[in-house]
């Protein structure tokens, strides 16, 4: 038991601490890059699995609220001489706090609806926003575009001060995610996902945690937008609020497994980085697509729950076989049942 | 049917309910004594369950009042209804599948918004769950998910679950479909140990020889509307329970 409790925080320490050391290794920009993108990703599914996999509420706009935070960068230090450099990170946790109190009435409107309509709800608000970043072009510069002044950073290492602060928002969200886990919040909202109408029911704070979850969940994800925007320096409405970003961050759950810690992360390692390495080995076509496509239908064809759920399964039943055959003289009986575990 | 009473504990009173064209309820009353196990009959149709959601605020009466614990609940939300002490069970036992057994209770004790960020089941909870799964049996599955569990023990663990918030009136929608007359009897056995302590009970239920041991007074209800209530012994022999029954 001791064990098994210390893996959890052993595997964090371990997945963070690789992170943190690779940069010193010298990496090649383009992997660095992909990495920086990897990571926005990551936390993205992170806080997305916050709402669509712990609450069960499927939001298909949450790319809305990831323009908005690039947007909110972007007006803050548009006209801004930038010294440090630094400053625009300094705005994120108010970045996170403006978008998530953004989401508070969206929530409370669109959190009335459940399931397909409520993501049908959602990709709207995905397009009312698109369509005010294209037309509002006193604010966001329309079609033209707006732009920030680069970071001064050193060429040399350019990307390492979005990748570290990422890395941090990621520990973030893992960590609320966590503590989702481990609270009543958790509790709650498997309640609402599992029966929200027996929730209601029974005194279970349906509407505050439903709020809550939606709330960080777009906080998270304004951020990570207000980080992208300063990375490119130049943005424009079809990018900042691209419904592929949320089509992508969705599969990334589903992918790694809804309603776990580590599902969204490894999700969004496995997608990303292999969308990453096919458009740059396939070229420019759209070639690379066909193939992320067939990444994660072969995946979700062999484990319909998303890998970390389908492995939990597998090791659970395992040790229960295990433990139906103690009586038996384990040695001879075991190599024969894993074997057999392993196939299926 | 009887004159408002004092010692009613709920007080249905001239309710109805339509959907569409089809009246469910038609001016329906009921009142339920303090400390009695009512049961509610009827034949199938004949808007019980219906009663059942606009009593517990899930569905809304197009006319008529409520009230409970002399307090007017006609518009009342199934959540106050629940933390002022009126549980209900459903037809199909609804539990949730991927909670233990232990957080099943947990989650149906109506915490407060503070004790959201506590842990899942904490100090405050353990002494409460534990008592009430030593009652219910289910202590050697409490780390079980609920999906594991036989359907009986799902409604034995639904039960146990809406006695989390010490309620006054417990509402069990159809407590024996479906479960093996071992447990039956384990449920009868349950009620009536909570009456004597004080809970009042209101059951729908088409088994009869149930009601008959355990339930006093009976409620017949036939297309929405109360045709009777009294004794168990009567009902049988009523004869406008009988054509209700066989259609006549």
């Amino acid at each position: 038991m001791s064990t098994r409790r210390a893996i959890g925080p052993t595997r964090a320490v371990v997945f963070f601490g690789v992170l943190v050391a690779l940069p010193a290794f010298g990496l090649a920009h383009w992997v660095i890059n992909m990495l920086v993108f990897t990571l926005m990703f990551a936390v993205m599914s992170s806080a997305w699995n916050l709402l669509g996999g712990f609450a069960g509420y499927p939001s298909l706009g949450h790319v809305a609220f990831f323009g908005i935070g690039a947007y909110a960068e972007v007006l803050w230090f548009g006209h801004h001489g930038i010294t440090s450099g630094y400053e625009p990170f300094l705005l994120l946790p108010l970045i996170g706090i403006g978008v998530a109190l953004l989401g508070l009435p969206i929530a409370a409107i669109a959190m009335r609806t459940r399931a397909d309509v409520f993501a049908i709800v959602t990709v709207t608000l995905l397009f009312v926003v698109q369509t005010l970043a294209f037309n509002l072009r006193g604010l966001t510069g329309g079609a033209q575009g707006a732009s920030i002044a680069a970071a001064p950073f050193p060429a040399g290492y350019y990307e390492q001060p979005f990748y570290f602060v990422l890395l941090a928002l990621l520990a973030v969200a893992m960590g609320l995610t966590w503590l989702t886990m481990r609270s009543k919040v958790g509790l709650s909202l498997a309640a609402v996902r599992a029966d929200e109408d027996k929730a209601v029911g029974i005194g279970v704070r349906v509407q505050t945690v439903k709020l809550l979850a939606f709330c960080v969940s777009v906080g998270l994800t304004g951020m990570v937008g207000g980080i992208w925007a300063y990375y490119e320096g130049f943005i424009y409405p079809q990018f900042a609020v691209d419904p592929l970003i949320t089509v992508a961050i969705v599969l990334m759950t589903f992918l790694g497994g809804r309603g776990t810690l580590w599902g969204p992360v490894v999700g969004a390692f496995i997608l990303e980085m292999a969308q990453q390495y096919l458009a740059y080995s396939l070229g420019g076509s759209q070639l690379y697509l066909i193939g992320y496509a067939l990444v994660f239908l072969v995946i979700i064809l062999l484990m319909p729950r998303g890998i970390l759920p389908s492995i939990q399964d597998r090791l659970r039943r395992r040790r229960r076989r295990r433990a139906v055959d103690t009586p038996f003289p384990a040695t001879a009986r075991e190599p024969a049942l894993t074997g057999q575990g392993e196939r299926t | 049917m009887s004159a408002p009473n004092k010692s009613a504990l709920l007080e249905v009173a001239g309710v109805s309910r339509r959907f569409g064209s089809v009246q469910a309820l038609q001016d329906a009353s009921l009142s339920v004594e303090q400390n009695s196990i009512t049961a509610l009959i009827g034949p199938n149709g004949s808007g019980k369950t219906t009663l059942f959601n606009v009593i517990t605020g899930y569905l809304r009466a197009d006319s008529g009042h409520i009230r409970f614990d002399g307090h007017d609940v006609t518009s009342a939300k199934p959540a106050m209804l629940y933390r002022h002490g009126l549980s209900r069970t459903f037809q199909q036992a609804r539990v949730f599948a991927d909670l233990t057994v232990a957080e099943n209770l947990v989650v149906a004790g109506g915490f407060s918004v503070a004790r959201l960020f506590g842990g899942r089941v904490d100090r405050h909870d353990r002494e409460r769950v534990a008592e009430l799964l030593g009652e219910f049996g289910l202590s050697h599955v409490a780390d079980l998910y609920a999906s594991e569990l036989s359907y009986g023990q799902r409604k034995l663990l639904e039960f146990a679950a809406v006695l989390m918030s010490r309620p006054k009136l417990v509402m069990l929608d159809e407590p024996t479909a479906g479960v093996n007359p071992v447990l039956i009897e384990t449920m009868e056995r349950h009620i009536r140990a909570l009456h004597d302590a004080g809970i009042t009970f209101l059951i729908v239920e088409h088994d009869m020889n149930f009601v008959m041991r355990l339930c006093d007074p009976v409620v017949v209800l036939d297309q929405g509307q109360e045709i009777f209530a009294g004794p168990p012994d009567a009902v049988q022999t009523n004869p406008a329970v009988v054509d209700a029954y066989l259609g006549a």
